[in-house]
């Protein structure tokens, strides 16, 4: 029932957004300017700064990641359908899984557009090992998610609510960012220290799983009137 | 005002005008000097500003889970001594790590995390002046994850190669160096206390006046 | 509930999740060999203790002065608002 519930609230999501693509199309446009804004300030003399691929990166994911958390919840907003999911006979931990799981989706979708462009634009290996980038990626974006969706999801009824969620979101997710940015530039190294890697990956886990259960205590509390 | 409170307040004022004879007569530390005595504002305020966090995280779950409105009054108002008090530990460190470290600033786990955990109190802040009806329970959310901060914040020294002096320097303290300390460190305590019932009280009193308003315009 | 006690659990094993040893010890400070006067330090370290531990009490003092006439304030006016109302209610007269 509970994987029913996060199964139909995502596969809702999904619906919508490939109705307009308005959101995907936004984003990773805004995802891809970003990129090309820190391409221009910081290259100089045709040469990108060393070791700043991995920070760009997480920069134009965490900016990125905003933007689409504010619309997301921006529609539902407007079309009042987040009362009608919260009136639905559903468990609300469920409803929020299902909210996050369609965000991490949407933020890896961007990001396969953002690696490949971040390598070409600063000359970074970041596709040499896809695997430990990938599960980097996927790790810290759950992390970011997570907090986010909580935040956004709460915010909706908010004077304020575009400027405060930013705001609000980074100084919780520094650690997520971090995290992930000394993983990549780690995973950057000529020869990549894997204990390293690992360490700022458990590092990793552990955010997850606290800002996922932290925010699955509070999703039902702080979503009530 | 509780009876206790203009007592504590002369007490308070008391152990301050007393504590910068005991600094002053603390020996000078071997490698540090004089701006080693920076430790007994920067150490007491860390803790407090610890405090506060943790008193707001407490505060925010138990209004959160209970909605019990006393818990918030509390947590708006050590969410106002944990900026406080991070302010000045976020000063008076820089000022004294510019001498003993030749550096205003290093981005080592204590310190951002500490910088971090700080901007959430500020965040906290901003969201209950700004955020309208309802910022309540939501900056109670909010704290609640700044809470999950705080111990990462104490230990963070101890596992991580840090520059910051590790939380074995306290327990080990020799008394000339310890008597001070922590005579600094239970009048913060002390300050922290009054300054909180002050605050709680301002916002009992803004309770009371919403309430009065509510009544008027229930009259008409 | 058992959220909280998930969480419990995953709190108790974070410290295994780590690989590095714990780095406590910092470097033992050098031992001094010689006297150098002041004036042959670099720039440096002849950086003056004095005008840095002013400032830091300084600011300390002035923080918390300040914060306290902020409460002060704030808590004189919602007194005086406070008078006003209730004043005012009672010339109206309350039920």
């Amino acid at each position: 029932m509970f994987a029913r519930i996060v199964w139909l609230v995502l596969r809702k999501d999904f619906t919508v957004e490939v109705r307009s693509l308005e959101i995907a199309y936004t984003t990773l446009f805004f995802a891809i300017s970003c990129v090309l804004v820190f391409a221009f300030a910081l290259v100089q003399e045709g040469r990108a700064p060393e070791g700043g691929a991995a920070g760009i990166l997480w920069i134009a994911i965490a900016f990125a990641g905003t933007l689409a958390l504010g619309r997301t919840f921006e529609r539902e907003r407007q079309s009042e359908t987040l009362r009608a999911l919260l009136l639905a006979p559903a468990a609300r931990p469920a409803v929020y899984l299902g909210k996050l799981l369609g965000i991490v989706a949407l933020l890896l979708a961007a990001e396969i557009l953002l690696v490949p462009l971040v390598t070409l634009l600063f000359q970074a290996p970041l596709l040499e090992h896809p695997a430990w980038l990938a599960v980097i990626l996927v790790a810290g974006t759950i992390g970011f998610a997570a907090v986010g969706t909580l935040f956004a999801a709460m915010l909706v009824r908010v004077r304020s609510r575009d400027v405060l969620l930013p705001v609000l979101l980074y100084p919780i997710t520094v650690p997520v960012i971090i995290a992930g940015v000394r993983a990549t530039a780690a995973l950057l190294e000529p020869q990549p220290d894997a204990g390293i890697i690992r360490f700022w990956l458990a590092l990793l886990a552990c955010f997850d799983v606290v800002f996922v259960t932290l925010a699955l205590w509070t999703f039902e509390p702080l979503m009530t009137d | 005002m509780p009876k206790w409170f203009t007592p504590a307040v002369v007490i308070c004022g008391l152990m301050f005008a007393v504590a910068p004879i005991l600094i002053a007569e603390a020996p000078y530390e071997s490698t540090m000097g004089l701006v080693q005595k920076i430790f007994y504002v920067h150490l007491p305020s860390a803790w407090m500003f610890l405090l506060a966090a943790i008193t707001c995280g407490v505060a925010s779950v138990r209004y959160l889970f209970r909605g019990n409105p006393r818990q918030d009054r509390i947590a708006w108002s050590a969410a106002e001594l944990a900026v406080l008090f991070g302010a000045i530990t976020l000063v008076t460190g820089p000022l004294w790590a510019r001498k003993a470290w030749g550096t205003w600033w290093q981005w080592d786990v204590r310190l951002t995390s500490s910088l971090m955990g700080w901007m959430v109190a500020v965040a906290y802040l901003l969201l209950r002046k700004y955020g309208g009806p309802g910022s309540d329970k939501l900056a109670a959310g909010l704290a609640l994850f700044g809470m999950a901060n705080v111990p990462f914040v104490y230990i963070s020294v101890n596992y991580w190669r840090t520059i910051h002096p590790t939380t074995n320097v306290v327990p080990t303290l020799p008394t000339s160096f310890g008597v001070p300390l922590w005579f600094s460190a239970v009048t913060f305590l002390l300050l922290f206390v009054l300054l909180l019932r002050m605050r709680i009280r301002l916002e009992e009193q803004r309770t009371r006046l919403d309430a009065l308003y509510l009544a008027m315009d229930e009259h008409r | 509930m058992t959220f909280l006690r998930t969480f419990l659990v995953v709190l108790l094993l974070i410290p295994a999740a780590f690989d590095l040893p714990a780095r406590a010890q910092q470097p033992p400070p050098q031992q001094q060999d010689e006297f150098i006067p002041i004036e042959k330090l670099p720039p440096q370290d002849q950086l003056p203790a004095a005008p840095l531990l002013v400032a830091a009490y300084s600011f300390v003092a002035l923080a918390l002065f300040a914060y306290v006439v902020s409460v002060a304030r704030r808590l004189g006016s919602v007194q005086q608002e406070l008078n006003r109302l209730e004043s005012e209610l009672k010339r109206s007269g309350r039920t």
